[in-house]
C-alpha cells in the first residue's frame, strides 16, 4: 500500500529525472548538431578557407551558425532510397541500432554533483548505477551491430566489406578500450561514474588534484587513441571514406544516412565527455568544494552552492568542449593508416601496453599501501 | 509491482524471440532474435537487482559472442542463398525432439520455487565481486582462465593451417 505522500516523491522523482533527460539529451543533441559545424569550420580553418557561411534567417548569417539547420532540412527532403535487394526490416534498423547505443550512455555521465531546489537534492546524473563503467562497456559494445546490419541488410559487396572492416576495427579496438578502463577502477575503487569523479577531488600532497590524468596518465594517451579508433574516425577512418574507399553505409539516403553521420559526431562528443569525466576531473574544479574555495594556503572563500553547482557543470562543459576541439584538431591533422597498421596498432602495441598499464598499476598500488 | 511487471514482460520478449529464432530461415536475421532474447535476460537481472550480471550477460554474451556469431554468419557463404524448406520427416523430428527437450526440462524445473523480487534491495559492488573471486573462487576462477587459453591455442591453430593452404 503506497501513501500519498510517498506517491508525491515518486511523481517529483519521474518529473526530474524526465527534465534531466530532457535538458542533458537536449544539450548533448544540440551540441552533436553544432559540432557538425564545428567540424567543417576547423577544416575550413586549417586549410586557409573561409568554411560555410552562406546559411540564413532573414538575412542572418552568424557566421554560418543556421547550417546545421539547413543541413538537417535538406537530409529530410531527400529521397529515401533503398537497394531493391536489400532486406527492408534489417535496412531500417540500422541506424536506429547505430544512434541508440550512443545516445544511451549520455545518460551515465555525471554533468554536475548535486542542485539544492526548493529543499529537495537534484543529483545532476540521470543514471549513476554502481556498475557504471561496466554498463558503459556493455551498451556501447552494442553499437557494433548497427554498423555491421547497414552492410549486411544493403545486399551489396562494397557494403558489406565496409562493414566488415568496421566491425574488426570497433571490436579490437573495444578490448583495449575496456582495459584502460581497468587501472581507474583500481585507484578509485568504484566502477561508478560519479564516485571516480568525486574521488577525482582529492588533493595528492595536499596541492595536486588526483586526477586521472595525474594517476593514469599513460591509460588517458591509450583510452583517446582506442576511443578514436572505435568511433572510425580519422586517423582511424578506414570503416568508411567516402570517395575512395566507401563504407558500410554506402547505400544509406536522406535522415538515414544522417543518422549514422549523428551517431558518429554524437560519439564523439560522448568520448570527449568521458575523457573530462574518468581523465580530468569531470566537474571538479581544483579547491572548490561544497562551501566554495579553500585554497592550500588556508584562504577561502565562500560560495552559495547553487553557484559553485553552476561552476561545476560549467567547468564539466568547457573540458568537453576541449576535447571535441582536440579530436577535430587531429582529423585534419593526421593521414589516415592502413588497415594492417591500424590493425597491429591494437593488437600488437596497444593491448599489450594497456595490460603493463594494469600490472604498473597494481604493482603501485601495492608499494604506496 | 512495477518491477514485477517488467520482469515478466521481459521474460515474454525473451520467450518470444527465441520461439521466433527457431522458425526463422533467415541465419542474421535468427542470430538477432537471439540477441534480442539475450537482452531481455539481462534485462531481468537488471529488474532482479543483479548490476553486475547484467551488465556482463551483455558484454559477454550480447557483445562479444553474438557478435562473433554475427560476423562468421556473414562471411559464410551459405548465408547469402536461401535453403529450400525442409522435408516433412525433417520438420517432424524437428519437433518432436524439442518437444522432449521442454517436457523433461518442465519436469526439472517444476520442483524449483518461483523467484521473486527480494524486498531488500541490495546491489554487488566490485569489491565484494572481487573479494569472491580473488578469495573462495579463487581456483574456480583461474581454471575458466583456461577456456582463454584453449581458444587462443585454437584460433592460432586454425589461423596456421589457413596460412599453410
Amino acid at each position: 500500500m503506497t501513501t500519498p505522500a510517498l506517491n508525491t516523491d515518486l511523481l517529483l522523482f519521474a518529473a526530474a529525472a524526465a527534465a534531466k533527460v530532457l535538458l542533458f539529451l537536449g544539450g548533448a543533441m544540440g551540441v552533436t548538431a553544432l559540432l557538425t559545424l564545428a567540424e567543417r569550420k576547423v577544416s575550413a580553418l586549417m586549410q586557409d578557407r573561409i568554411g560555410p557561411n552562406r546559411a540564413a534567417i532573414a538575412g542572418l548569417t552568424l557566421n554560418g551558425l543556421f547550417h546545421p539547420v539547413a543541413d538537417g532540412l535538406k537530409m529530410l527532403f531527400k529521397e529515401d532510397f533503398r537497394p531493391a535487394a536489400a532486406d527492408r526490416l534489417l535496412f531500417a534498423l540500422a541506424p536506429v541500432l547505430a544512434l541508440a547505443p550512443v545516445l544511451t550512455l549520455f545518460a551515465f555521465i555525471p554533468f554536475g554533483d548535486y542542485v539544492m531546489l526548493f529543499g529537495y537534492q537534484l543529483d545532476l546524473c540521470v543514471a549513476d548505477p554502481p556498475l557504471g563503467l561496466f554498463l558503459l562497456l556493455a551498451v556501447s559494445g552494442l553499437s557494433v551491430y548497427g554498423t555491421f546490419l547497414a552492410g549486411w541488410a544493403s545486399r551489396s559487396n562494397f557494403a558489406l566489406l565496409g562493414a566488415l572492416r568496421a566491425a574488426a576495427q570497433m571490436i579490437s579496438y573495444e578490448v583495449t578500450l575496456g582495459l584502460t578502463l581497468a587501472g581507474l577502477m583500481m585507484v578509485y575503487g568504484s566502477a561508478s561514474l560519479q564516485d571516480i569523479v568525486r574521488a577525482q577531488g582529492a588533493l595528492i600532497w595536499g596541492w595536486i588534484p588526483a586526477w586521472g590524468i595525474v594517476t593514469q596518465p599513460f591509460a588517458f594517451v591509450l583510452f583517446l587513441t582506442a576511443a578514436i579508433a572505435a568511433n572510425k574516425r580519422t586517423p582511424f577512418d578506414l570503416a568508411e571514406g567516402e570517395s575512395e574507399i566507401i563504407g558500410y553505409f554506402m547505400e544509406y539516403s536522406s535522415m538515414r544516412f544522417a543518422a549514422f553521420m549523428f551517431a558518429e559526431f554524437a560519439e564523439m562528443l560522448l568520448i570527449a565527455a568521458l575523457c573530462a569525466t574518468l581523465f580530468f576531473g569531470g566537474w571538479q574544479v581544483p579547491f572548490l568544494y561544497e562551501t566554495g574555495f579553500m585554497l592550500p594556503g588556508g584562504a577561502a572563500l565562500e560560495l552559495p552552492q547553487w553557484v559553485t553547482a553552476l561552476m561545476q557543470t560549467g567547468a564539466f562543459a568547457l573540458k568537453t568542449l576541449f576535447f571535441c576541439w582536440l579530436q577535430l584538431l587531429l582529423r585534419w591533422t593526421l593521414p589516415r593508416f592502413r588497415f594492417d597498421q591500424l590493425m597491429s596498432l591494437c593488437w600488437r602495441r596497444l593491448l599489450p601496453l594497456s595490460i603493463a598499464n594494469i600490472l604498473a598499476t597494481g604493482a603501485a598500488l601495492l608499494a604506496l599501501r | 509491482m512495477i518491477l514485477t511487471a517488467a520482469i515478466y514482460a521481459l521474460a515474454a520478449v525473451a520467450a518470444a524471440a527465441t520461439l521466433l529464432m527457431i522458425f526463422q530461415r533467415d541465419l542474421v536475421r535468427s542470430a538477432l532474435l537471439m540477441l534480442t532474447a539475450l537482452l531481455a535476460t539481462a534485462g531481468i537481472y537488471l529488474a532482479l537487482s543483479a548490476q553486475a550480471l547484467a551488465a556482463l550477460q551483455v558484454i559477454l554474451y550480447a557483445g562479444a559472442v553474438m557478435t562473433l556469431f554475427v560476423t562468421a554468419i556473414a562471411v559464410a557463404p551459405g548465408a547469402w542463398k536461401d535453403k529450400p524448406p525442409a522435408g516433412r520427416l525433417a520438420r517432424l523430428l524437428g519437433l518432436a525432439v524439442p518437444a522432449l527437450l521442454l517436457t523433461a526440462l518442465l519436469q526439472a524445473t517444476a520442483a524449483l520455487k518461483l523467484v521473486t523480487v527480494s524486498p531488500e534491495f541490495s546491489e554487488t559492488g566490485t569489491l565484494d565481486l572481487a573479494m569472491d573471486l580473488f578469495g573462495p573462487l579463487a581456483w574456480q576462477f583461474e581454471l575458466l582462465s583456461l577456456v582463454i587459453v584453449a581458444s587462443v591455442v585454437g584460433a592460432v591453430a586454425l589461423a596456421m593451417n589457413r596460412r599453410r593452404a
